[in-house]
């Protein structure tokens, strides 16, 4: 699983750190990458700002985006993301603590592949990252880089 | 005629007086005259004649003339007398029409006299319609502003209800975050300091979980509350007979240790919206599904009720039950009759059920006893 990376979209101290203990007890924590804001994921998906050092072709194997961002919304990153060539067939797994009708329609609107509540239950999420980790990161298969 | 002065032969005269030749030619000179006056009075006599045979004859043709004349005189008097029976016959209908029009003039008196009457009726009920007006129009006035109250009032509940909303929204985001980190961490500390900590302290940290879990557990329900009364509600017509069967299969599906006989009468049907119909039935039957958890085997119900005019529907199962001194409180929110620990719940389950049925236009009532089942009977 080398150079499989996840890229975690969270504002939420708290969230981050549990986020980062689940997939560290399912071993792939060490993959993780996080976003504090919308303006920096989109920084880190197009290598720019403070990552324009990144190669832009290492994409992630997926993003973990939460909704509530500041400065830009998570569903404004993901309309951005969908809107460019390079990251348009990113996979997208919105992971909130929203179970709004809006927000599952919104974010199917603009292109998520998968929508997925945030349990109040640690174990649960434990549980729940691990599939994630195990569908995204092994399973699925992303198109071949483009040259 | 000349007359002969010579001697007729005939007349044969002594030749001895002279004087009586003489006088005889005088006489015969004087009958010669008069026979002259006579041929002229003769002739005059004719020519009298004649103008009297022409007078004649004109008189004849006069008297042609005016028998024509008299003919014609009949014929106008006949032709008079014919005209004269049909003038009569005018007359007497003309008559007849004079005796119609006095009785017509009587009846158009006595109608004229009655539209007068009815003029004056008019003018009483004109005035008394314009005061009418005047009332309507007042209360015209006063349903405006009513209306515009209520266009107004509507106004502020669709804002509040906007704000409502929001604040669930913002309730099932931003409540559930801070209950994540209580629960995540600690579940952290029990993991990662398990050997530091005594059985008491791990103890505290069951119950700081379970109490965050509890927590947004309530959130949950409050917000299916809440959503139940905001959201728009569609009419369908609906199979529950089916809807119940999916939900009994679901339940044992979960639990397929459990051995629970499920008597679902078929061909029911109802009108109204799917997915809050489903939610009431899904509440109703896992709550009895939950309350015969106790007993080893139980027996679940769902069909019609025969008894009352009502038509109704009910389910019915042979579990814990419920005191029915405390009927009252089964359908407030958050009010329970059992411990969390004798069955979990937040209490809110039936208060949704009842909110969804009231918003059908239904009742929703129960029976029971304790140990003794209970049964949850509704109108749709």
């Amino acid at each position: 699983m080398e150079n499989k990376t996840i890229l975690l979209v969270e504002d939420n101290a708290d969230d981050e750190a549990l986020t980062f203990r689940a997939l560290t007890k399912n071993n792939i924590g060490n993959q993780l990458v996080v976003a504090r804001d919308g303006a920096e994921a989109l920084d880190y998906l197009f290598a720019t700002g403070q990552y324009s050092a990144r190669d832009v072709n290492a994409g992630p194997q997926v993003v973990l985006l939460d909704l509530n961002l500041p400065k830009v919304s998570g569903l404004e990153v993901l309309r951005r993301l969908r809107a460019n060539d390079r990251t348009k067939h990113l996979p997208v797994v919105i992971l909130t603590s929203s179970n709004e009708e809006q927000d599952r329609i919104q974010g199917y609107e603009n292109g998520a592949n998968s929508y997925v509540r945030k349990p109040v239950d640690f174990n649960q999420f434990i549980d729940g990252v691990r599939q994630l980790g195990l569908y995204w990161l092994i399973l699925n298969e992303l198109p071949p880089p483009r040259r | 005629m000349s007359v002969q002065t010579t001697n007729p032969k005939w007349i044969e005269m002594p030749a001895d007086s002279r004087f009586e030749r003489n006088a005889i030619e005088e006489a015969h000179r004087a009958t010669l005259n008069i026979l002259e006056d006579f041929a002229v009075e003769k002739r005059a006599l004719e020519r009298g004649q004649r103008a009297t045979l022409n007078i004649l004859e004109d008189f004849d043709a006069e008297k042609k003339r005016m028998a024509g004349a008299e003919r014609a005189v009949l014929n106008i008097l006949e032709d008079f007398a014919s005209e004269k029976s049909q003038l009569e016959e005018f007359q007497h209908s003309f008559l007849n029409i004079l005796e119609d029009f006095s009785q017509e003039k009587k009846q158009l008196e006595g109608t004229q006299r009655a539209v007068l009457n009815i003029l004056d009726d008019f003018e009483e009920e004109k005035a008394n319609v314009e005061l009418a007006n005047l009332h309507l129009e007042k209360e015209i006035k006063e349903r405006k502003n009513a209306e515009e109250e209520i266009q107004r009032t509507n106004r502020e509940l669709r804002a509040a209800n906007k704000e409502l909303e929001a604040f669930s929204y913002s309730v099932s985001h931003d409540l559930r975050t801070p209950l994540r980190s209580i629960d995540g961490f600690s579940q952290a500390l029990l993991e990662d300091y398990a050997d530091k900590l005594d059985s008491t302290a791990r103890d505290h940290l069951q119950r700081v979980r379970r109490a965050a879990q509890r927590m947004a557990a309530l959130i949950d329900d409050m917000l299916n509350l809440s959503r139940v009364t905001r959201c728009e509600l569609h009419r369908e017509k609906l199979d529950l007979s089916a809807m119940a069967k999916s939900i009994a299969t679901e339940l044992q599906e979960a639990e397929p240790g459990r051995r629970v006989e499920f008597v679902i009468e078929s061909g029911l049907t109802a009108v109204g919206d799917p997915q809050l119909l489903r939610a009431a039935m899904e509440n109703l039957l896992r709550n009895s599904w939950k309350y015969t958890s106790g007993h080893p085997t139980a027996r679940i119900e769902f069909g019609r009720s025969a008894e009352k005019e009502k038509h109704s529907l009910f389910v019915r199962d042979d579990g814990a039950g419920f005191d029915p001194r405390y009927a009252d409180r089964l359908f407030g929110a958050f009010q329970r009759l059992h411990t969390a620990k004798e069955f979990p719940g937040t209490g809110v389950g039936l208060a949704t059920v009842q909110r969804i049925i009231h918003r059908h236009g239904g009742e929703i009532w129960a029976e029971g006893a304790v140990e003794m089942g209970a049964t949850f009977f509704f109108t749709l």
